[in-house]
């Protein structure tokens, strides 16, 4: 869109320093995140409003039984209708269905895709504004297994994890490797979403649900042409909720590499 | 072209030229017979070997250099206490 046709840039006059006349929309799919909600989107709010951008956050819930729905009219009260914007599901329809529904009602020209827990920090999102605007990138990607972005800049500190056994690492490195081997994608981390894409078109590509959406998402923009660099970020594992990861995933993500090796 | 299409053309043509050479009706250059002969027939497990090593190693190399984030960690836990402390005055219900 005309960035200075944006609705940010016609009524910005006197109230933003900033130059960025960008909205940016975040999708939170939750799932019992009760706990979690309200501090991400203060960290997410905080982050917005000290760099002066224009945001919005869409809270996709599928039907949690915790009250995941009231607090996030809550923080709405808190923060503007117009600033978190409640859109709920029927029920648990998987993660890829979340962003796309997600989609349809956000009113900003760039997309972030993260975790409601706090393995995504919020605080990297200006890294990956400024990576994204220095070399035009359709995509930009969080990894947590490079120390330099990549290409480089100056400002990314090291990637790095905490909170994962050796058990965890050795699933994530070897999904990973064989994500890598088998597809090619261009990316160092497939599996751990923290996205600021500005195109609808490949995430309405996407056939997959699940974890295996992030990882498909990645390679059909590669093969579409499109451009992806990539920030460092620091991974903490879950530190409130379970997570959603199981066997059944593990052989989903096997299937799911399977499909796209024969179809992209 | 999806990748399993063209990893099977590739395929395909590596083993036929593997095949051709295997029983001399090519030669291949560069390469004394004699030693071809000995090294043609163990090509294909050495090729696996070589993979299941580049993967061990790959995989090693991962592990080894997975940076751990103890910082991160503190300043989000500190980080969290302040959420928790700002939302509950404006009216939040925080756990």
């Amino acid at each position: 869109m005309n960035p200075f046709a944006s609705p940010t840039s016609l009524t910005m006059q006197g109230t933003h320093r900033s130059l960025d006349t960008h909205k940016y929309s975040v999708i939170l799919p939750t799932y019992n995140e009760r706990a979690n909600l309200p501090v991400i989107v203060w960290l997410l709010a905080r982050t917005f409003t000290e760099q002066e951008l224009d945001w919005e956050v869409v809270v996709v819930d599928d039907a949690s039984p915790d009250g995941t729905q009231e607090v996030a009219r809550q923080l709405a009260g808190v923060y503007g209708e117009d600033k978190i914007l409640l859109r709920p599901r029927a029920g648990k329809l998987g993660l890829g269905t979340a962003y796309i529904h997600g989609l349809n009602f956000v009113t900003g020209d760039f997309v972030i895709i993260m975790d409601a827990d706090f393995s995504h920090h919020p605080k990297f999102i200006p890294q990956f504004i400024r990576l994204q605007k220095a070399h035009n990138l359709d995509i930009v990607t969080g990894t947590r297994y490079r120390a330099t972005s990549k290409p480089a800049t100056v400002d990314a500190l090291p990637g790095g994890v905490h909170g994962w056994d050796f058990k965890r690492k050795l699933v994530s490195r070897g999904a990973n490797f064989l994500a890598d081997t088998v597809l090619n994608p261009g990316v160092s981390d497939l599996t751990g979403s923290f996205r600021l894409p500005v195109l609808r078109h490949i995430i309405t590509e996407t056939v997959s649900k699940g974890y295996v959406f992030q990882m498909e998402m990645m390679v059909r923009a590669r093969a579409l042409g499109y451009t992806v660099g990539e920030v460092p970020i620091t991974f903490v594992d879950r530190i409130f909720g379970d997570s959603k990861l199981g066997a059944s995933e593990v052989v989903g993500y096997a299937k799911g590499i399977w499909t796209l090796f024969v179809s992209v | 072209m999806a990748r399993a299409h063209r990893a099977a053309v590739l395929g395909t043509i590596a083993i036929i030229a593997y095949m051709l050479t295997l029983f001399n009706v090519l030669s291949v250059p560069l390469v004394d017979a004699k030693i071809a002969e000995q090294i043609l027939p163990v090509f294909p497990w050495w090729l696996l070997v070589s993979f299941g090593s580049y993967c061990l190693w790959s995989i090693g190399m991962g592990l080894a250099t997975l940076r751990e984030c103890p910082e991160a960690y503190n300043e989000l836990l500190v980080e969290i206490t302040a959420a928790k402390n700002d939302l509950r005055a404006k009216g939040v219900t925080v756990d």
